[in-house]
């Protein structure tokens, strides 16, 4: 079944975003679970988080960072993905937590605090606070795109302070810490940030929920690369994950391992610079 | 009667020093008047050993009749009839320890050579567009079948030739199972395995690719939706030593390697989008028929040196007596007698090699194999900068972990009874998810007794 793109927009330089059928995703969809994409028939299986799930279509964020996001950016409207497979992963339990926290500083990150400020606000008792880091002024999402709708609180943060409070979300987080705000915190994007965010949560004791992105193939359990450490067992990224407990985990792991590739995606993207690409399927 | 002759007829192969240059087939297949010579030299006898031993129990001696005779057609179609996929299990069965083992030409002279002939067999069917004709009276009841490898692609065929309404659930983007994922090109082409799964939707196999029972498919829903479910989801998940540096760059699974590369297709990248990172000295530890298939795919990346790790020797291996022939023609090194203990890293954290222990062989163990015993003293490592782990695998988690209500045993494995039933009502298992890991020719064996405890399920006998 071909997965046809019913919407596609820039979100800044580097991110857009894509909404595609996929009616089996979109029905089971769960906040937290993520999609995995094959663009083309000679495609890789990569994992992409999901904003929202509505009438049969999902919405997904994404950066231009490889080769199949770049090539998948030049896809347009009425073109069709190849498979878009899901839902994938574990959603983590909808219920009341009280004072939550969700803070995000990249697509993976980004789409998840979304999805989980909507499911939870809705929830009584829950108080729903956001924190949303871009680089600059020129990176911030457009408004309809932001966990902001969804919020009690909601804060922006830049890195270079061109707009909303200057600093990462893990500064303004540490206010919120200091008040005895928080009762759990639920946060995503780059890795060396969410090792930061443990190191800060953990003297408070708050319990810190981290979605990791580690590489992927099958994404069903069966290839063992996107195994994490988590209190030094293994666990996969794909069936226990996405969402681990960030005082556990081990993510000078992850970061090392995260770089296994670099140099063949480097090579994968001069080869799609230069527009060689046959169409070939899987024989 | 003329003399037989007491050697086979040989196999056209790919030379190694050829074929490690590309993942093309390795044998060439039998000419017709090579198979039909080779079949005639079968002695027809009278109480076929051979037949017993398959865990089919084709009809091994009336097919090798027909071959001997030239027609090709219904030596095909008698080969059929007990097993849907002849092309293929005659290229991947252990034949020594089955048909070929028990074969009364091997005791004093070559075995015949069932497994390709059966190979033969199922080519020739292609290239001819030869199949079977069914007469297929429908039932009502259906059926879902959970895994599209070997033992769901038996179990599927039979039911649907009772008539029963079967849907075929695929987690991947392709179907096939370990036939894909697992087993290289060179040793099974994968327009063969193509071929043989389009006969299943040619038939009215309703497959569904994609579709991860225990994920995006509540098992729940399958039980409300079918009247059966044979669950052959195989044994998926990865395994690893539990040794220091594991987490280095450059650590696989034998899964993870051959996914890559088989079902991805990371050889023919940048074509392909998949990469692989395969260095120049690979080690695989372990020695049976994955084993095998990883280090042969780390020959043909371009890898200057691979080598076998395993603990016991040569003679224990595990693997088809075929496989370790061309793994050794290919040039990949048998390091007997060894157990690694850490992987060696970098301080950027790639593997740089790995720390071993000699071993030496003791008294039996349980499995009827000698133990390997630790020799004092005998640590020593050896530079390597790619690691594979061909433990064997264990059933998949992700569909047990969601559907508690079925007992395992305490390796993981689905329990059933002797007609395969799990403790679920109408719910049974086969292949390796119920038996931990086995062959291909034994899943189609299961996959077949429980199309047929399933129709008496069905029908109340």
């Amino acid at each position: 079944m071909k997965h046809r793109i019913t919407r596609k927009e820039d979100l800044n330089a580097a991110d857009y975003l894509i909404e595609v059928e996929a009616s089996m995703v979109a029905e089971r969809f769960l906040p937290g679970n993520f999609a995995v994409l094959i663009t083309v028939p000679r495609g890789e299986r990569i994992p992409m988080s999901i904003q929202k799930a509505e009438d049969g279509k999902i919405t997904m964020l994404i950066k231009k960072l490889g080769k199949t996001s770049v090539e998948l950016d030049s896809f347009e409207v009425g073109d069709s993905l190849e498979a878009v497979i899901g839902p994938m992963g574990n959603s983590p339990e909808l219920k009341r937590y009280g004072n939550i926290v969700f803070a995000s500083d990249l697509v993976c990150g980004h789409a998840e605090n979304y999805a989980l400020c909507k499911a939870l606000q809705e929830i009584e008792g829950n108080h729903v606070t956001s924190i949303q880091t871009f680089p600059t002024k020129a990176d911030i999402y457009p408004k309809k795109e932001l966990s902001e709708a969804f919020c009690d609180e909601y804060y922006l943060t830049t890195l270079d302070g061109s707009c909303g409070i200057k600093g990462h979300y893990t500064e303004v987080l540490k206010d919120l810490l200091d008040e005895g705000k928080v009762d759990i915190i639920f946060a995503g994007g780059d890795i060396p940030a969410l090792r930061d965010l443990a190191g800060l949560t953990e003297p408070y004791g708050v319990p810190t929920i981290v979605t990791v992105r580690q590489i992927m193939i099958d994404a069903t359990g069966m290839c063992g690369s996107c195994r994490v450490f988590v209190d030094g067992e293994m666990k996969l990224t794909c069936i226990d994950g996405p969402m681990f407990d960030a005082h556990k985990l081990n993510f000078e792991d992850i970061i090392n391992r995260m770089a296994m590739f670099k140099e063949k995606e480097t090579r994968a993207m001069e080869y799609y610079n230069k527009k060689i690409l046959p169409s070939v399927g899987f024989t | 009667m003329a003399k037989i002759n007491k050697t086979r007829v040989p196999m056209r192969e790919q030379p190694a020093e050829e074929r490690i240059k590309n993942f093309d087939s390795v044998p060439l297949g039998y000419t017709d008047e090579e198979a039909m010579a080779e079949a005639q030299r079968c002695i027809q006898c009278k109480d076929p050993s051979c037949e017993t031993e398959c865990p089919v129990n084709m009809k091994i001696r009336a097919m090798i009749e027909k071959v001997a005779e030239g027609n090709f057609e219904e030596a095909f179609l008698i080969a059929k009839e007990d097993n849907p996929i002849p092309a293929i299990s005659g290229r991947v069965c252990p034949q020594e320890d089955q048909c070929e083992g028990v074969c009364t030409m091997g005791k004093k002279a070559d075995a015949i050579n069932i497994g390709k002939l059966g190979a033969f067999l199922g080519d020739w069917a292609m290239q001819n567009g030869v199949t079977e004709e069914l007469h297929i009276e429908e039932r009502n009841e259906k059926v879902a079948v959970i895994g599209s490898g070997p033992a769901g692609i038996s179990c599927a065929v039979d039911l649907r030739k009772l008539g029963y309404r079967v849907t075929l659930f695929e987690a991947l983007h392709i179907a096939g199972g370990v036939l894909q994922y697992g087993i290289p090109a060179f040793r099974l082409p994968k327009d063969i395995v193509d071929y043989e799964l389009s006969y299943l939707q040619k038939i009215g196999v309703d497959l569904r690719l994609n579709n991860i029972v225990g994920q995006n498919i509540k098992f729940d829903e399958l039980r409300w939706e079918f009247d059966a479910i044979f669950i052959g989801t195989g044994a998926g998940a990865p395994r690893f030593l539990g040794i220091e540096g594991e987490k280095l760059m450059g650590v696989y699974s034998a899964n993870e390697f051959l996914i890559r590369v088989n079902l991805m297709k990371a050889y023919k990248f940048p074509e392909y989008d998949t990469p692989i990172v395969c260095g120049d000295s690979v080690g695989v530890i372990g020695a049976g028929n994955v084993a095998m298939d990883a280090a042969r795919c780390a020959v043909r990346l371009g890898a200057r040196e691979v080598y076998i790790l395993y603990r016991r020797t040569k003679q224990e291996s595990p693997a088809r007596d075929e496989e370790l022939e061309h793994a050794l023609e290919e040039g990949v090194i048998f390091e007997e007698l060894v157990n690694p203990t850490r992987v060696l890293g970098s301080e950027d954290g790639w593997v740089t090699g790995i720390e071993m222990v000699r071993m030496e062989l003791g008294e039996l163990d349980d499995s009827g194999r000698p133990r390997p015993v630790k020799i004092e003293g005998g640590e020593f490592t050896m530079e390597l900068d790619t690691v594979v782990n061909a433990l064997g695998t264990l059933p998949n988690r992700l569909f047990l972990d969601r559907t508690p209500e079925l007992e395992t045993t305490p390796r993981g494995a689905i329990k059933t009874d002797e007609k395969l039933m799990t403790n679920v009502k109408g719910v049974f298992a086969g292949g390796d998810a119920m038996s931990g890991g086995a062959t291909v020719i034994q899943a189609l064996g299961e996959g077949k007794r429980a199309a047929a405890s399933i129709h008496g399920y069905l029908s109340g006998i």
